[in-house]
This record gives structure tokens, C-alpha cells and sequence, in this order.
């Protein structure tokens, strides 16, 4: 049992260190004031907003079908940043800390496309 | 050493023949009555006439002869094993004439010109881990040797059970087109003639690849439409959607036929519908759709399922469907029956028991056309003439799971 707990809690440290050198930055609890993004429908349903350097964008899985956040590494983008698949009602935070603009998919839906301009 | 080898060589081929002919013996006292004599009694036959006549045994590396309108291209993606095969059936005479390997979940290729065949393919440096590569490898079709390999940069294949127009040959066989699904959609285009990868180009949400010209293909998009596709000689690719052809509940199966030859697209739905779009004109139009099934047969379950569901004769301008009584949501079980339909004026000609359960169906070219019915549990694949709807002949132990028929129209 100890070790199951220490083996979860070293993945999600891990998982945090790797995205916390970059640009994006995935958080466990978004600041207050974070932008809300709706997925439903087979679309991010604000497929793009602008935010400032340093705060975050959480986006929620509002039907029954997976969905999740993919950046593809390239520009601004060091490492693929691939969030996990959300189910109905979940949620999922990304904070940016560098300008740019950051375009996404949904991994298993490449058609659903969105973009993240950080000011 | 080479002498002694040579020895050891000829007392074992001696010995085969020697078993042949006691097998020929036992075959010609129980099989007399047989109408038509097999390959294997006919080989028998002529080896021990060679052994009576003293004719030393000269093993060869055997060539096929070139590719006529009855090569049958089977490919077995073996349920999504990492390593495939190709089996390559003369039609005539219904032989295997010859075997190709494939990695993970190829997709075939043959020239219309009979010049080569090949695939687009996908391994790994630990038999299914590791480091992975695609590639396109092109194969002379009669010593089946590569004659090009080229490789595709970043692993850009979409693996999906084998669909024939995820990846395409254009007319001229110079340029092979590859369907790429994540991180976005997009068509690859390797320079078959330059032996070399060249660019991907981005489209929007659509699938397949239907080639209308050297320069242009088509593609189904996700809103019903379909996206016409210019190349670009200057690397500058111009695209253009057609006006959306069918409704959102209309669900066009992931196999159609297509004849590049006469730019004939023949899409089947769920339910039978068949929608047929001409290319021929790089611009496409939309021909009135045809019911395969009647209304009564509709409520008595008969539907379209298997793999292959469909095969378009261009000369004849004849659809031929699989079809079978089946529930809802079975469209890939097989079926037992195959309907020749006009495709000009969508009146049913024939209704062929196939007496087999039958996964996917292809045609010959020729002007008397074989129909090729691939059986996937039987590993089978049975000749039909589709004319009469006699099954003349028919091949067994084709891999682990054949799924893929494929013909040269040449």
C-alpha cells in the first residue's frame, strides 16, 4: 500500500516537474479568475481566448464522450503537453507563463481545434 | 565442398520425387473418378515423368508472370499481428504465385500499369516496441525484390484496420498518397519516380484519398461534403468543398470502390443506399443515388456488411454488394449473399448465393470479369463467375485473417 501511494505520488511529481520547466504548466487547482473553457458538442465551445502571461485556462468536459487538451510540441512548445481524457463534469487546468499563442486538439478528435493567446 | 553439398542436394530432391510418385500412385488409384486434376496430381504427374526419364532435379528461384487483370492481391493484416503478409493469386488458374512480407497494418498499393506493387508500412525495432519506422516500399512483381524503399519522416501513418483509400497510387503511378489522422489531418505525398518522401499537406477534417488526376484527389470530409485537392506542382496546395451530398444520420461505409480509371466514387451506407459521384471532370458530380434493397426487404433486416462491402466493374458500369439479413449495428459481419446491380439505372441484374460467409468482394477488370469473394474466418478466397453466380474456384490457407482484395485495372 505504501509503496502503490509512494509510486502515485512520484508519477504526479514527475508529471508536474516535466511540465513546469515550459512554457504551460498543468495545475492541480486554478487560480481564482481562470478562463473557463466548455467542451461540448464535439467543440471547445470558446475555441479561442485571450489571457494574460502567468494565469491559467480551465477547461471542463460538459457530455458523456472523453475529450481532452493536446499541445503539440513546436514552437513555444517544448514537449508534447497531453492532458488527460476527461470525463463528464471533470476538469482540467493549464497555467501560461510565457506569451504566445498555443494552439490544442482533442488527441482522439483532431478536428476539434483551439487556441490559447497568452498576452 | 560445393560438390559434396551438390550430392547431398540432389539425394534430397531425388527422394521428394521418389515420394511423389508413390503419392501420385495412391492419388491416381483413389481419385480417378475426379473431373478436373489438381495442381498438386499434375506436379506429382511431371516429376515422377522426370524421374523416369532421368532428369536430374535443378532447383530454381521461381519468377511470377507479369501482372494481368486476374492478379489478386490478398493482403491479411492478421487481426493487427505486427507482421503481415501479401499473398499475390493468379486467378486463372487459382495459385499462389508468389508471397510478400508487411509490417503493422500495411496499406497496399498495386500500378495500374502492372510496374510494381508495394505498400505503405509501419515497423518497429522490437518486433512491436521501440523505435518505429514507416516506410513505402515498392516490389517488382515478378521476382517480388524491393525495388524502392522511402522512408516517411515522424511516423506519420494513420494505423486503422486496412482501408484501400487510406492510401493511394495517382494515374500515372509516380506519386503515392498517404492519409496522416493525428495530430491533424493531413495527405502525404511521397514522389514514387525521385524515390523520395516530398511534403505533407494539411487538410481540413476529412478522410480517404480518391486520385482524379496526377495533380488532384478527393477526399470525404466530416460535414457530408467532399474536398477536391490540388497538389501543386509549386509545393502550394489549393483546396475547395463540394456542396454537402448526404445527411448527418447517413453513414457512408469505410470501404467504397473506386475506379480512378473512369473517376467513378461508389459509396454505400449503412442501409444500402449507394451514392456514386463522377471525378472524371476534376470537379464532382453527384449521380442520383440508388436503393440496393427494396423497402420490404429493409424491414426484413437485409443490409450491407462485411469488409469490403463493395466492387464497381467499369466496364460494364455494374456495383456488386455484399449483403445479408442482419440486426442493427452488425454492418462488419460477413455475408452470404452478393447483388449485381446496374449502376446507371440501380436495377438489381442478380442475387448471388456466395454459399460462404464472405467478408470482402473485388473484381476483375477484364471483359469478362471473375469476382473474387474473400472469406476472413475461413481464411478462403473463393472465384466466382459472376455472370452465371458458379463459384469456379477457390484458394485456402490465406494467413491469419484476409481482409484486402485488390486488382490492377489495367
Amino acid at each position: 500500500m505504501r509503496a502503490l501511494a509512494f509510486a502515485a505520488a512520484l508519477a504526479a511529481f514527475s508529471a508536474t516537474a516535466a511540465l513546469a520547466a515550459g512554457a504551460l504548466e498543468a495545475v492541480q487547482e486554478a487560480p481564482a479568475g481562470s478562463t473557463e473553457v466548455k467542451i461540448a458538442k464535439m467543440k471547445f465551445q470558446t475555441p479561442e481566448v485571450r489571457i494574460k502571461a502567468g494565469s491559467a485556462v480551465t477547461w471542463t468536459n460538459t457530455e458523456a464522450l472523453p475529450h481532452n487538451v493536446h499541445f503539440k510540441s513546436g514552437p513555444g512548445v517544448e514537449k508534447d503537453v497531453e492532458g488527460p481524457m476527461l470525463r463528464s463534469n471533470q476538469t482540467y487546468s493549464v497555467k501560461f507563463n510565457a506569451p504566445g499563442t498555443y494552439d490544442y486538439i482533442c488527441t482522439p478528435h483532431p478536428f476539434m481545434k483551439g487556441k490559447v493567446v497568452v498576452e | 565442398m560445393t560438390h559434396a553439398y551438390t550430392k547431398v542436394r540432389q539425394a534430397l530432391c531425388y527422394g521428394s520425387a521418389t515420394l511423389g510418385a508413390a503419392a501420385l500412385a495412391a492419388l491416381i488409384a483413389a481419385g480417378s473418378a475426379a473431373a478436373a486434376e489438381s495442381h498438386g496430381v499434375a506436379t506429382a504427374k511431371a516429376a515422377a515423368a522426370d524421374l523416369a526419364a532421368g532428369k536430374a532435379d535443378d532447383p530454381v528461384v521461381l519468377k511470377a508472370a507479369p501482372i494481368n487483370a486476374r492478379r489478386v492481391f490478398v493482403y491479411d493484416p492478421k487481426h493487427f499481428a505486427a507482421i503481415s503478409q501479401f499473398y499475390m493469386i493468379d486467378g486463372d488458374t487459382a495459385r499462389v504465385v508468389g508471397t510478400a512480407d508487411g509490417g503493422f497494418l500495411s496499406n497496399p498499393v498495386v500500378a495500374s500499369d502492372g510496374s510494381f506493387f508495394g505498400q505503405a508500412s509501419t515497423v518497429y525495432e522490437r518486433i512491436a516496441r521501440g523505435k518505429r519506422t514507416d516506410y513505402v516500399e515498392l516490389l517488382d512483381p515478378q521476382t517480388n525484390n524491393p525495388i524502392a524503399d522511402i522512408e516517411l519522416p515522424n511516423s506519420p501513418r494513420f494505423l486503422v484496420g486496412t482501408y484501400p483509400w487510406m492510401t493511394a497510387l495517382t494515374p500515372n503511378n509516380k506519386t503515392l498518397l498517404f492519409y496522416q489522422f493525428s495530430p491533424q489531418p493531413a495527405v502525404g505525398v511521397v514522389d514514387l519516380a525521385g524515390k523520395k518522401f516530398d511534403r505533407m499537406i494539411e487538410v481540413p477534417d476529412c478522410y480517404h484519398i480518391f486520385p482524379s488526376s496526377n495533380d488532384t484527389f478527393f477526399m470525404h470530409c466530416r460535414d457530408g461534403s467532399l474536398l477536391k485537392v490540388g497538389i501543386g506542382a509549386d509545393g502550394k496546395s489549393q483546396t475547395k468543398r463540394t456542396e454537402i451530398f448526404h445527411k448527418e444520420n447517413e453513414y457512408l461505409i469505410n470501404h467504397p470502390a473506386y475506379s480512378p480509371k473512369s473517376g467513378r466514387l461508389v459509396w454505400p451506407t449503412y442501409t444500402g443506399k449507394i451514392f456514386q459521384i463522377d471525378l472524371s471532370s476534376q470537379d464532382a458530380k453527384f449521380l442520383p443515388a440508388i436503393e440496393a434493397f427494396t423497402d420490404a426487404e429493409k424491414k426484413e433486416g437485409w443490409a450491407p456488411g462485411g469488409w469490403q462491402q463493395v466492387a464497381y466493374h467499369r466496364e460494364s458500369d455494374r456495383i456488386f454488394l455484399l449483403g445479408d439479413q442482419r440486426a442493427a449495428s452488425k454492418h462488419k459481419a460477413p455475408s452470404r449473399f452478393l447483388f449485381v446491380i446496374d449502376a446507371k439505372t440501380g436495377k438489381r441484374i442478380n442475387k448471388i448465393e456466395l454459399k460462404h460467409e464472405i467478408d470482402s468482394v473485388g473484381v476483375s477488370q477484364d471483359a469478362k470479369p471473375q469476382l473474387y469473394a474473400l472469406s476472413t474466418g475461413d481464411k478462403a478466397l473463393y472465384i466466382f463467375d459472376p455472370e452465371t453466380g458458379k463459384e469456379v474456384s477457390s484458394v485456402n490457407q490465406l494467413g491469419a485473417g484476409p481482409q484486402v482484395v485488390m486488382t490492377s485495372d489495367m
